[in-house]
């Protein structure tokens, strides 16, 4: 076997044009393939991060028909029980308790429906992010009555300022309507148009004092220490607790689930592009290699050579040159990773309006370090798999090519 | 008994297409410590000859024993061991490993049979002092004359510890010097080591050097000849 490295690696600096050009495709596939799937995680987890961060938390508890209805009635039983126990959890960092209702928004110069949720500003902001969302004026803990904050869609469609006045109209819990005036008192974006065109947040005290006699909630979003007990905190709530269902947060937002399916669905097929491309131009050349020595093949089995070795031979200048094409690339693509991550990539420059689907803007290509060894492994094996056939095509050299003339 | 011996070997190239018929009912033996010549117009089976000899192809029909082994009847995997171990082979181009020193060369099949490292280097070099190279054992074939390289091939055969060396043209592409000098080497080596040598040539300077020649015509022996130490000559 010693030998056959040997051979191997004076082979590679036999032509040094055509081993740097290998190298090089090796280091390309797996940079395009670490960077690539480093952008598309970035853009996936910055969306992800953005509506878990501003709104959703790592789970929620509604009344079991809310989500599908929505009507006011279905409130959440026995809030003081569920609380105390959120307050009681280890796992539980902090939760906050909305009301929400459908209804319409009016002013004077259209109506829209619009879904109104009122929060407790102090816990909200200890629990998500979306105080962030601001992009002007105050948030509904401002001092003045009834303040109301919209999206900036809506307020642009009602030709709205801070400041001016607005009607909220909305069922009851016992059903009769209720419409009471409300104060603009600050703009937000969220990322998403259409969530900017259909949602205003009032303060939960303003809101619940038009709904019923005592406060009422129909959501509970909790966020944890860590994401990933969602699982278990759902699992004990649900058992614990009747009259109410909690979901993590890939169950609440189904486009999330589809947006990692879609995204990882992308992510497969670019890969896949970049894996087959390499493949082909690794085979393409071990070919042209191995063409050019096929007398000399022919002449190590003559003389003796078993042609499993020279299989191995062939297949072992391959792994040097993965190895090295591997590590090099792992190192700029890790490189390209980190720097990208520290700066950002700003898509506007490629892409306008994509702000304009809820995607953000600017992303943060991260990658995990299962994904970045599982590239390279797939990088290897793909050049492994590229140069079986050339290796076998070595195998069957016929030993008296040797004897064929130039 | 015979090195090699060989019963009615015939081949036939693209049996199912144009059929040629390379080779004949071609029955020889080559006894221990020959230095024998095959000859013939090209195109007569030399090279096909050479092949069957050297276990590299199987006849058509017909029998091959090298020693009592008959190789006809071993598999291509079998066949390749027993080249390792029994024939040195000398081609008339591409003999050496470009990316190997003269020494490395040598050495390589050697190690291919497991010869230890110590022995191998050893014997590497004495082969290479033997064939006039030890001051170019350093050197990559590209460095190296067209004669240097044959006689780094007649090393190569020999460090196998063969039972008998093939060369087919081995002079072809030398000039009358080095051609000659080849020779000399091959002599030396069959005349003190009792090395067999069956080479194939057009050469009539290297055909006046067998002692005995094989000329073919048509893929049949047309004629064979031994010259005897006191230079008269025996069918
Ligand atoms: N692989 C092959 N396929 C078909 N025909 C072949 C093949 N190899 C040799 N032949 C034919 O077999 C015959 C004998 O060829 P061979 O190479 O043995 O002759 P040779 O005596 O070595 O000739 P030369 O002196 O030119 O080397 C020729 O007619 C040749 O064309
Ligand atoms: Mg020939």
């Amino acid at each position: 076997m010693k030998i056959l490295l040997k051979i191997a690696w004076r082979n590679i600096w036999r032509n040094k044009g055509r081993s740097a050009a290998l190298l090089t495709a090796i280091v390309i596939g797996l940079w395009a393939g670490v960077v690539t799937v480093g952008l598309m995680t970035g853009l996936l987890d910055q969306r992800i991060d953005n509506l878990i961060d501003s709104e959703i938390a790592h789970l929620q508890a509604h009344h079991p028909e809310f989500r599908e209805e929505h009507r006011p009635e279905m409130v959440l039983p026995d809030v003081t029980k569920l609380t105390t126990w959120l307050d009681e959890h280890q796992s539980v960092r902090s939760y906050t308790a909305r009301s929400i209702v459908e209804g319409m928004f009016q002013s004077p110069v259209k109506t829209s429906g619009v879904r109104i949720m009122g929060v407790d500003p102090e816990r909200e902001r200890n629990t998500t992010t979306f105080h962030e969302n601001l992009v002007s004026g105050d948030y509904v803990d401002a001092d003045i009555r009834n303040p109301v904050i919209l999206g900036l869609e809506l307020a642009e469609e009602h030709n709205i300022e801070i400041g001016n006045r607005i009607v909220l109209t909305f069922e009851q819990l016992d059903g009769e309507l209720a419409s009471a005036a409300f104060n603009v008192s600050g703009f937000f974006r969220s990322g998403s148009t259409h969530y900017d065109r259909g949602n205003v947040i009032v303060h939960i005290k303003d809101i619940q004092e038009l709904l019923s006699e005592k406060p009422v909630f129909h959501e509970i979003a909790v966020v944890l220490h860590d994401i990933e007990e969602a699982e278990s905190v759902v699992m004990a709530i649900n058992e614990q607790f009747d009259g109410l269902v909690a979901q993590t947060w890939d169950q609440l937002s189904p486009e999330l689930g589809t947006i990692v399916l879609l995204g990882s669905f992308m992510l497969f097929i670019v890969t896949m592009i970049i894996m087959i491309a390499l493949a082909f131009g690794i085979l393409n050349t071990m070919l042209m290699a191995l063409f050019e020595r096929i007398r000399e093949i022919g002449m190590l089995i003559s003389i003796g050579m078993s042609r499993i070795r020279v299989f191995f031979m062939i297949v072992l200048e391959a792994v040097m040159l993965t190895i090295t094409g591997a590590a090099v690339g792992m190192l700029f693509a890790w490189g390209t990773i980190t720097l990208l991550n520290r700066e950002g990539v700003d898509l506007a420059l490629f892409a306008g309006g994509i702000e304009e689907i809820g995607w953000p803007t600017v992303i943060y290509p991260a990658i995990t370090l299962g994904e970045f060894f599982s590239i390279t492994v797939v990088v290897i094996t793909m050049t492994l798999l590229a140069t079986l056939y050339p290796a076998y095509k070595a195998f069957r050299v016929n030993p008296m090519e040797v004897e064929k003339d130039t | 008994m015979a090195v090699i011996r060989t019963e009615k070997i015939c081949k036939v190239y693209n049996p199912d297409t144009i059929p040629v018929h390379a080779l004949k009912d071609v029955s020889i033996q080559v006894e221990k410590g020959e230095f024998t010549s095959l000859v013939g117009p090209s195109g007569s089976g030399k090279t096909t000859l050479l092949n069957m000899l050297g276990a590299l192809d199987m006849p058509s029909s017909g029998k091959s024993f090298i020693g009592d082994v008959e190789v006809t009847k071993l598999s291509d995997k079998e066949r390749i061991n027993f080249r390792l171990h029994n024939i040195g082979f000398v081609f008339q181009h591409y003999n050496l490993i470009p990316v190997f020193t003269a020494r490395e060369n040598v050495s390589f099949i050697m190690m291919l049979q497991g010869v230890a490292q110590k022995e191998l280097l050893e014997r590497a070099d004495e082969l290479l002092e033997s064939v006039g190279l030890g001051d170019r054992k350093d050197a990559r074939p590209h460095e190296l004359s067209g004669g240097q390289q044959q006689r780094v091939a007649v090393a190569r055969a020999l460090a196998s510890k063969p039972r008998f060396i093939l060369a087919d043209e081995p002079t072809a592409n030398l000039d009358t010097k080095a051609a000659m000098n080849l020779l000399d080497i091959m002599e030396k080596m069959n005349e003190e080591q009792k090395v067999t040598f069956v080479f194939s040539t057009h050469d009539q300077r290297v055909i006046k050097r067998a002692r005995r020649v094989v000329t073919l015509v048509d893929g049949a022996v047309h004629s064979d000849k031994t010259t005897t130490p006191d230079n008269t000559v025996k069918e």
